[in-house]
């Protein structure tokens, strides 16, 4: 099933009487239980592709299809609505809340609805990711990997149907970095959950179906892996 | 747990720890401001109350004048007869005459005092030592000078070279009154050789009738030429009482100055916090929260920076109401009246909503932030 499908993405940044292509016309289709990543050097407009895929921003030209329905017009808080019910999203810099605990952190994207059953979700998740014994840590209490682990349980916790990672494995050693990878791997194959994640690190090969290369908000050359 | 029920509330508190001195300096403001406001009223409030605890109950209490600025210098029999037939049939009605005399006390050199001369005292005063009647010789002594001059019944002034004896030592009057006679010597109207009254007391059973009689005085008095002067003190007790409206009022505006500069470092504090969790507040966005789930977690940060100084202030203020009331009133406890919790009350919901507002700004500002710029770094 589609999950995704985005049609002639542009994107335009009017900057002191000059033009700026960050998207020159791209289309990017996803389907679910797909792991791709997007590679390209910076400034080719990777993060810019992620952010109107996830809704966090709009696309100057083009569409965006998310499960059929056309979310290209809609206003702040209707994208916003819909982040939280089929998005989930892990950064570079693992964003945690440095005052509350891993439990928490996961629990943030839900945290205002107040239903109880948040928390015991929010604990399977982290122990599914092998931090059972670190849920009452603050993040300056864990180590980089186990941060972004905490930051992936907290991609999970709405159960989204896309995960969009920018750079997830950008700050963490390549040992670590390969660890997150898998853990990308077995959700998408587990959980059919399609994951986008941006990276400058060949070793993703070994991991996704396919990668997409971005050369100044154009779509390069496109390799699929196995089948 | 608290954070079940309240989440943004959580979230809050535990920002504010994160940075606990700033925390703690912003609600610091919110303190002083509380209790400049809630003790500068109460401070008020004890100065009006013991003030009209030492006027006790003058304002059925008249004095007239003979009006010297027409150059009239004393009352007539026949001003006195239609004072009289002004006032009601229960008031009492005493003319009083004066002169100056030497007076010695204790064979010392004479000083030259004030003699009031009363007709009936009895109707006036009561004795703290001694009999105020029979009054037909000697003299009355008020408090202050029988003192000062260590006066008892039986102790002898001179008056005008004559050997006086003293009757009585009378009971303080209330302050304000005019017919107070502590720091006086009264002698018998008898022993007066000029016929003439410098003064007529008159002291009706109401505020209300004393009014009444005042102007009725006045009516038949000051008809054709003024005079005399009716002087009422239940109206200048209104005036006083007016005045110290005027001038808590004044105060509690002066202590919401502090108020003022303590919002101003709450917003200081919000906004320098805004922008160090720029990203955060991206991430939040980012996960699902709307603009106003952002307002609602900032403000509540305010909002408990507010309650925090707000219940510290009241605290400080009890004591210092305590304190106040222990001086001005002699009596701690008269902090517990209802105008005192007002004033408490007003600077609490002012300290807390001076923080909201304060909050208001850095709060939208957060809100509005493009989660793709926030992120963006
Ligand atoms: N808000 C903006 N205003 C102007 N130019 C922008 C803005 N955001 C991104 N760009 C530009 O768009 C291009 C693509 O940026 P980005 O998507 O962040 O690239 P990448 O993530 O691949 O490094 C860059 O040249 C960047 O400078
Ligand atoms: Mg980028």
């Amino acid at each position: 099933m589609t999950v995704i499908d985005a049609q002639g993405l542009v994107k335009r940044y009017r900057t002191g009487g000059q033009t700026l292509y960050a998207l020159a016309g791209i289309d990017f289709a996803l389907e679910s239980g797909e792991f791709v990543s997007i590679m390209g050097p910076s400034g080719s407009g990777k993060t810019t592709l992620l952010n109107i895929l996830g809704l966090l921003d709009t696309p100057t030209e083009g569409t965006v299809l998310l499960e059929g329905q056309d979310v290209t017009g809609l206003g702040d808080s209707k994208r916003t609505r819909l982040r939280k019910q089929t998005i989930g999203f892990v950064f570079q810099h693992f964003y945690l809340l440095p005052t509350l605990t891993a439990v928490e952190n996961v629990e943030v994207p839900l945290l205002l609805d107040s239903d109880p059953k948040v928390k015991k979700r929010a604990r399977a998740l982290l122990e599914r990711l092998g931090l059972g014994d670190r849920l009452d840590h603050k993040p300056d209490e864990l180590s980089g990997g186990q941060k972004q682990r905490v930051a992936i349980a907290r991609s999970l916790i709405n159960s989204p149907k896309v995960v969009l990672a920018d750079e997830p494995t950008g700050n963490l050693d390549s040992e670590t970095g390969r660890q997150i990878l898998d853990e990308f791997r077995r959700i998408a194959d587990e959980d059919d959950v399609a994951i986008v994640a941006v990276t400058h690190d060949d070793l993703v090969n070994e991991y996704v179906d396919r990668t997409v290369h971005l050369v100044d908000g154009t779509i390069g050359r496109e390799r699929k892996n196995g089948g | 747990m608290a954070g079940r029920f309240f989440p943004a509330a959580l979230m809050a508190r535990r920002n504010l720890t994160r940075t606990k001195m700033r925390s703690l300096l912003a609600s610091l403001g919110i303190v002083i401001g509380v209790v400049a406001i809630a003790s500068l009223g109460m401070f008020g409030v004890a100065l009006q109350y013991s003030f009209t605890q030492n006027l006790g109950n003058v304002g059925n209490q008249l004095t007239v004048y003979p009006n010297s600025g027409e150059n009239i210098t004393e009352l007539t029999e026949r001003d006195i007869r239609t004072i009289r037939r002004e006032t009601s049939p229960t008031a009492t009605v005493s003319p009083v005459k004066t002169r100056v005399e030497p007076v010695s006390y204790n064979r010392e050199d004479a000083i030259r005092e004030t003699i009031y001369g009363v007709e009936d005292p009895a109707a006036l005063y009561e004795a703290k030592e001694g009999r105020v009647s029979p009054f037909r010789s000697g003299a009355l002594v008020g408090s202050d000078v029988a003192e000062e001059h260590e006066l008892h019944p039986g102790s002898q002034i001179t008056v005008n070279g004559t050997s006086v004896r003293v009757r009585a030592v009378l009971e303080e009057g209330d302050p304000f009154s005019s017919t107070n006679p502590d720091n006086r010597i009264i002698m018998p109207a008898t022993s007066f050789s000029q016929r003439g009254y410098s003064e007529v007391y008159v002291i009706e059973s109401t505020g209300t009738q004393a009014n009444e009689t005042a102007m009725g005085i006045r009516g038949a008095l000051n008809d054709r030429e003024q005079r005399v002067v009716v002087q009422e003190l239940g109206s200048l007790v209104d005036t006083i009482e007016e005045q110290f409206q005027i001038i808590n009022t004044v105060l509690a505006g002066i202590a919401s100055i502090s108020l003022l500069v303590a919002g101003i470092s709450i917003l200081n504090v919000m906004l320098m916090s805004t922008v160090e969790r720029r990203e955060e507040i991206g991430v939040l966005r980012a996960v699902g929260y709307q603009k106003r789930d952002v307002l609602k977690v900032m403000l509540m940060e305010a909002t408990l920076l507010g309650f925090l100084g707000g219940i510290a202030g009241v605290i400080l203020s009890l004591g210092a109401g305590l304190a106040i009331n222990h001086y001005a009133v002699g009596n701690a406890m008269a902090v517990f009246r209802l105008p005192n919790a007002w004033y408490v009350g007003a600077a609490f919901t002012f300290g807390v909503l001076t923080s909201i507002v304060s909050g208001l700004y850095p709060a939208w500002k957060a809100a509005s932030e493009e989660p793709v710029d926030a992120l963006r770094g």
